[in-house]
């Protein structure tokens, strides 16, 4: 029995039009009041109005968004935790986060906007701070866009406000990229609620909870 | 069908039902767990293989290496590198799709896998897609030992749960035997009562059932004891409750035809002379008392297992007819004493002139000659005194002496004869009511030599009889009619001896014998005498419940002597009674003993039992006996009627 309305829950899921904004809204005015829910408006009217938007200025548009509305803070003063992997309405709401929270932020945006995911990866950078060559590094995470597959990659940062090219970021030595490409079937970036694997992993944990507040 | 099999069926059922129901639920619950530890294992290999090639030198040969050595030390089903534009770089796959269970099952349990997927980069450049699915094989394997597992409990489970049933059953239903027994008994017309079994439903039947049993015994009681009522009024002397003349003369009539150890005995008179004058003198009452102790003092006279018969011919004569006792001298002496005292007692024994005489009588003689020979010496009796004792002369021996004499010859004599050499059946048909055929009652016939004459079993039983070798005897008929049925031949009728009867030893040889002789048993007709019947009740009812389950019938021969115990039969399961030919002397004629007879074949038919008649000698009598209800007979004009009697060897 429970199998089968596991099963019914996940074909309804799928079924769904789109995300619910107004959903989306309602939870940021009661979770983080009026400011919030004006900042999560101005964000979802970005979005609504991004159909005619070129890919680049997609990109440029978004990074620019998060940059100014999320001010960069560790997850131990934000939430109390070592690591935590914050939605773009958690994000948004708080008005903090930091790096990943820009990088997902950023890749769900483009996401909503009608960008192909296969086109970004979530990666993991060594970023070498201070001078070039000083030696000191530290661990970063940004939103690298592909226009094409061999295509030199754009990188969205927090630390940078305009996107540049990769070549243009000596800084920063990718080490892993990832995307919810192939993370489950049916092609919406997050899985059904109830799917108990989406405990498991980060990534999976921040997709899944963004569908409960509405947006898939 | 049976309430076991019922059981059976059900908890099948209801165990198919369950076993399908868990079955479906925790294969699918398992199912759904390897589908996602599959994902899991897919996805988490698939990004660490991605993450170490991603910080690898991209040659060609470390990447297959590392492919390679992830694939090999496994359990993969297949690694795919592809370049951005989908194109293979680096494959392996295994060939072997399933082998962790059977196709079927695994057709209907697909486990649907999800590869990982997970992109390996050069730098800033995509280098390639990893996917990789992890072998089925094991996850089929797992699914498939946990059904069958569960499947041999559910049979374990079912068939304790079956064995478990079925004696709880066997506990709740052990009443019901009884009363299926019982019912069934019943319905055969044997009313026996059950013991009240526990259960409360069960205990109202079997309540019922003995009720009923009960009634029918109490009818069966009172219509006895009526017809009792009724044979006295026919057949007895008021004052003195012994036979009357008629009767005792149809007594000995059927005695002299009689084929088995009452075929040779003693007959006595004694007479009570002037009994007119003495009743004037000494008054009715006086000399009616005195007439009832000389009924008592004859009745009496008997051995306790012989059956003895008093009689009283006229005012006057005094007669005991006593089968088996070989001393008429003694006997007589006896009597004349025991009289003789009594008169003393009411001091009547000056005036009371009591002589008496005997003779032997055997089988063959006429009814007539031997009265003639009593007669005779009754008057010798009297002119030699009052008090006088006369034995009549005979062909035989007549006293102790030549008694003796006899039982020696005879015992030198069965010794060589008594085999089955010497030894044969002779046979009598039995009819029922419309004339057809129902069995040949069989009888021996000995020859003391090869060359001799055979011997009517009338001339040589008596003398078995009083050596104690009936039983063997007995033995060999049974011998010569199992023979006579397995070579094909109709329904025979034998005649068991009170003697074989309470041979233990024989009786269960016997039951081996029929139970060897399988269907053909159920051919034999057995039969004892009423009077050994009634005598040895315990032991015929061990016969018949040991004979009566391979398949022969049971009966009771020369019956009507004693219908006050007619009732008792009623559970014993037996299936005929012959009656005895003293009855059926000239039905035709006689009132009262179609009355009698009627009431008899009734009260037997209520139980179950057909009446056959014995001695039925025209065919006005078979007439009369089918009119009054009768279901068979037999005698000579049975045997006329049948054509020349036939003789089996």
């Amino acid at each position: 029995m429970t199998v089968l309305a596991c099963t019914a829950g996940m074909v309804f899921a799928l079924a769904l039009p789109g995300p619910d904004f107004e959903r989306a809204r309602q939870l940021a005015l009661a979770r983080y009041g009026a400011d919030a829910a004006a900042t999560v408006t101005r964000w979802i009217e970005l979005i609504e109005r991004a159909g005619p938007l070129s890919e680049r200025e997609k990109l440029s548009t978004v990074n620019a968004f998060f940059n100014r509305h999320v001010g960069f803070e560790d997850d131990a003063v934000v939430w109390g935790v070592r690591d935590y992997w914050s939605t773009p309405l958690e994000a948004l709401g708080r008005g903090q986060g930091d790096c990943e929270d820009y990088s997902i932020g950023k890749y769900v945006t483009l996401g909503l906007m009608g960008v192909p995911v296969e086109r970004m990866r979530i990666t993991y950078v060594r970023a070498e701070a201070g001078l070039p060559g000083s030696g000191i590094s530290q661990a970063h995470m940004v939103l690298a866009y592909y226009a094409t597959a061999q295509a030199e990659p754009l990188i969205l940062d927090n630390l940078i406000t305009d996107v540049r090219p990769a070549s243009r970021r000596p800084d920063l030595h990718p080490v892993f990229g990832f995307n919810s490409e192939g993370l489950w079937l049916g092609g919406t970036i997050a899985p059904a609620a109830g799917d108990p694997t989406a405990r498991l992993s980060r990534w999976r944990d921040v997709l899944r909870r963004m569908t409960l507040e509405g947006l898939n | 069908m049976s309430l076991t099999k019922q059981l059976w069926l059900a908890i099948a059922l209801v165990m198919l039902i369950a076993f399908s129901g868990s079955l479906l639920v925790s294969s699918l619950s398992a199912r759904a767990y390897l589908q996602e530890q599959l994902l899991l294992k897919n996805m988490d290999n698939a990004i660490s293989l991605a993450s170490t090639l991603s910080q690898m030198p991209k040659d060609e040969v470390t990447i297959e290496l590392l492919i390679a050595s992830q694939f090999d030390t496994g359990h993969y089903e297949s690694i795919r590198l592809s370049d951005p534009a989908g194109n293979v770089i680096v494959e392996r796959a295994s060939e072997l799709r399933h082998g962790g269970a059977p196709d079927w099952f695994t057709r209907i349990f697909a486990l649907r896998t999800t590869p990982g997927i997970a992109q390996v980069q050069d730098g800033w450049k995509q280098y390639g897609t990893l996917t990789l699915t992890s072998h089925v094989r094991y996850a089929y394997r797992e699914l498939w030992t946990s059904t069958v597992r569960l499947f041999a409990w559910f049979i374990v489970a079912a068939v304790l749960t079956g064995i478990a049933g079925t004696l709880l059953l066997r506990l709740i239903l052990r009443p019901l035997d009884g009363i299926v027994q019982q019912a069934e008994a019943i319905g055969a017309r044997r009313f026996i009562t059950a013991t009240e079994p526990a259960t409360p439903e069960f205990r109202a039947v079997v309540r019922a059932m003995n009720a009923l049993a009960r009634r029918v015994r109490q009818m069966l009681e009172d219509e006895s004891q009526r017809l009792e009522q009724l044979r006295r009024e026919a057949h007895h002397d008021t004052v003195t409750g012994l036979l009357n003349r008629g009767h005792f003369m149809a007594r000995l009539l059927t005695v002299l035809g009689r084929e088995d150890e009452d075929a040779r005995g003693a007959l006595v008179i004694a007479r009570l002379l002037d009994l007119n004058e003495l009743n004037r003198k000494h008054g009715w009452p006086v000399m009616d008392a005195l007439i009832r102790r000389f009924a008592k003092a004859l009745e009496g006279m008997g051995p306790r297992d012989a059956e003895w018969v008093p009689g009283r011919l006229n005012g006057s004569d005094f007669a005991l007819l006593a089968p088996g006792c070989d001393d008429a001298a003694e006997l007589a002496r006896r009597i004349q004493e025991a009289l003789a005292m009594i008169a003393r007692e009411f001091g009547l024994d000056e005036e009371c002139r009591l002589p008496a005489a005997a003779t032997i009588y055997r089988h063959g003689d006429q009814l007539g000659r031997v009265l003639a020979r009593v007669d005779a010496a009754l008057a010798i009796a009297l002119e030699h005194g009052s008090d006088n004792v006369e034995v009549a002369p005979s062909e035989q021996g007549l006293g102790e002496r030549e008694r003796r004499v006899d039982l020696k010859v005879w015992h030198e004599r069965f010794d060589h004869a008594l085999n089955p050499n010497h030894v044969k059946l002779h046979s009598y048909p039995v009819v029922d009511a419309s004339g057809r055929f129902l069995h040949n009652e069989c009888v021996a016939r000995m020859r003391l030599e090869r060359t001799s004459e055979w011997l009517h079993a009338g001339d040589f039983v008596p003398w078995l009889a009083r050596l104690g070798n009936l039983p063997r005897l007995d033995d060999m008929v049974v011998d010569l009619a199992l023979d006579r049925l397995q070579r094909g031949a109709d329904d025979i009728c034998i005649n068991l001896s009170a003697q074989a009867m309470n041979d233990a030893v024989l009786v269960h040889r016997m039951a081996s014998k029929l139970g060897a002789a399988g269907e053909h048993a159920s051919r034999l007709w057995i039969e004892v005498p009423e009077h050994g019947a009634f005598q040895h009740m315990e032991r015929f009812r061990v016969l018949c419940a040991l004979l009566k389950p391979l398949g022969c019938r049971i009966g009771i021969e020369h019956v009507g002597h004693q219908v006050s115990r007619i009732g008792q039969l009623h559970d014993l399961g037996i299936d005929y009674i012959k009656i005895d030919a003293a009855f059926v002397k000239a039905i035709d004629e006689n009132q009262a003993n179609q009355v009698f007879l009627r009431g008899l074949a009734m009260i037997a038919h209520s139980i179950g039992l057909s009446t056959l008649a014995e001695g039925v000698d025209s065919a006005a009598e078979l007439r009369t006996l089918v009119e009054i209800g009768f279901d068979g007979a037999t005698g000579p004009a049975i045997t006329a009627m049948q054509g020349s009697e036939a003789t089996l060897s």
